[in-house]
């Protein structure tokens, strides 16, 4: 009836209303969106040009260049505060790094295998009274306390110096087997078994000789921890392989001794590349 | 197909404020490289700035906060010079690239151990991949004061092949520190 049609006009009225604000919505966004577009693309062209001119005005300037125009004081102390941060980083880099605290220091040793920086290591310490290690970062399975036993209260340098040696001897040796696991997966049979000290590793590896390939197992013990290469190691075939094999092995465990295991797989590699 | 439209925008928007914050890094960075001040001049600084802004803080840091701010950087920095023995007499960096993840920078570093002077250069690459930041060391060039000396001069090419900066500067500080001792073992025998 008349009723019904005037709910269906009703109906499409409102859905043609609803239509039209989205469209409006719609075109509104884009429409702000374009603006946003156009104003970065400004800001960034206009950086690009301060940027470019920078550079020109480096060029062939060697050393130091004041800003021309007269700098404000608060840019000269910022400039300064950066350069005193800059300063302090390099510190980092350096393997001891650290900052005052209200309590005492906060020392960071930094590890480093060549030239890639590892893993850093906090030392919260209390130096008011005795000295005390209130916090830190060290992994359990460095005899921290033993370190903190012998050297702490009468020599703070040698106590971080020893606690250096253990903490960058131990990411070399986790280093090295990293590397071994990430670069020379295809040569590994199997998983390369490790403590969480790093200073035991088992591990199946293949060797290839007259284009046969054959299986070795190689166990390092690193039984000195402040040092990145294994004290002892076992390197052996199978039984029934020939003598040839057993010269290689002994010679590949004196290898292990001597270089660093990623390095000692990588002239394995160009060893076996330039003989087959 | 208005959404299609709309993620491009976006998509643009995104990658334009990324490049925005590089170029404003970059800038930055290069003012910060290519500037000096002496002592003088920020001493003087830090005078006239006390005076510009009696009791003013426009939401800016105060003077007293960006004094106090530097005050507690140079303690710490004297403090670490002193325990470490390793004094920096100069220090500059050059910005060579930097990208999103990558910033690679060229350092001339200068100072002493003790008694041992040495003059260093490198270049670091940092970069960021998900929540690490992994820095290495490339071009590493030391000059010592005493490089005439065989086993130093082994050392520093041995360090120097191999990117070794945090064994040099550890190795240097205990050589320091002995060769300190020896030298008034000595004086103290003449």
């Amino acid at each position: 009836g008349v009723f019904t049609h005037l709910e269906m006009l009703e109906a499409r009225a409102h859905e043609a209303a609803v239509k039209q604000e989205e469209t409006e919505q719609q075109e509104e966004k884009l429409a702000r969106l374009k603006a946003r577009v156009q104003e970065l693309r400004l800001q960034r062209d206009e950086l690009r040009a301060k940027v470019d001119l920078q550079q020109k005005g480096q060029l062939g300037k060697e050393g130091v260049v004041s800003d021309p125009a007269q700098p404000s004081a608060r840019t000269v102390l910022e400039w300064k505060i950066k350069s005193v941060k800059a300063m302090l980083q390099v510190f980092y880099l350096t393997g001891i790094s650290g900052k005052l605290t209200k309590r005492g220091v906060c020392f960071c040793i930094s590890t480093a295998y060549e030239g890639t920086y590892l893993d850093s290591y906090h030392l919260d310490l209390l130096t008011k009274a005795e000295v005390q290690i209130h916090r830190h970062s060290v992994p359990i399975f460095i005899p921290l306390e033993q370190i903190a036993k012998k050297y702490l209260q009468t020599d703070i340098r040698r106590f971080l110096s020893v606690l250096s040696d253990h903490l960058n001897a131990y990411a070399g040796r986790r280093y090295q087997a990293d590397q071994l696991q990430g670069r020379f997966s295809n040569r590994i049979e199997g998983t390369l078994q490790r403590n969480s000290l790093c200073n035991l590793l088992v591990f199946n590896y293949n060797v290839s000789s007259k284009s046969k390939t054959f299986p070795f197992n190689a166990r390092l013990l690193y039984g000195d921890l402040c040092c990145s290469l294994p004290t002892e190691v076992t390197v052996s075939c199978t039984p029934d392989a020939p003598a040839s094999l057993a010269e290689m092995a002994a010679a590949h465990s004196d290898l292990f001794r001597r270089v660093a295991l990623h390095k000692a797989f990588c002239s394995f590699s160009s060893a076996e590349e330039s003989v087959d | 197909m208005d959404n299609s439209i709309c993620q491009v925008y976006e998509d643009e928007i995104q990658s334009l404020e990324e490049e925005i914050k590089l170029l404003a890094e970059k800038y930055e960075e290069s003012q910060q490289e290519s500037t000096f001040f002496s002592d003088e001049e920020i001493l003087m600084s830090i005078k006239s700035f006390q005076r510009e802004f009696q009791g003013q803080s426009k939401g800016h840091e105060s003077p007293s906060d960006l004094k106090a701010q530097l005050e507690s950087l140079e303690t710490d920095l004297s403090f670490l010079m002193k325990f470490t023995g390793i004094q920096f007499t100069s220090h500059s960096k050059r910005t060579v690239e930097k990208t999103t993840n990558r910033t690679v920078r060229k350092h001339r570093l200068s100072g002493n151990c003790h008694s041992l002077s040495f003059q260093l250069e490198f270049q670091l690459l940092e970069m960021q991949n998900k929540e690490t930041v992994s820095a290495v060391i490339t071009d590493l060039s030391i000059i010592m004061e005493s490089g005439e000396d065989s086993d130093v001069s082994k050392f520093v090419s041995s360090t120097e092949e191999h990117g070794n900066l945090l064994t040099f500067f550890r190795s240097l500080s205990s050589y320091a520190e002995w060769y300190e001792h020896r030298r008034c073992t000595f004086l103290h025998f003449k």
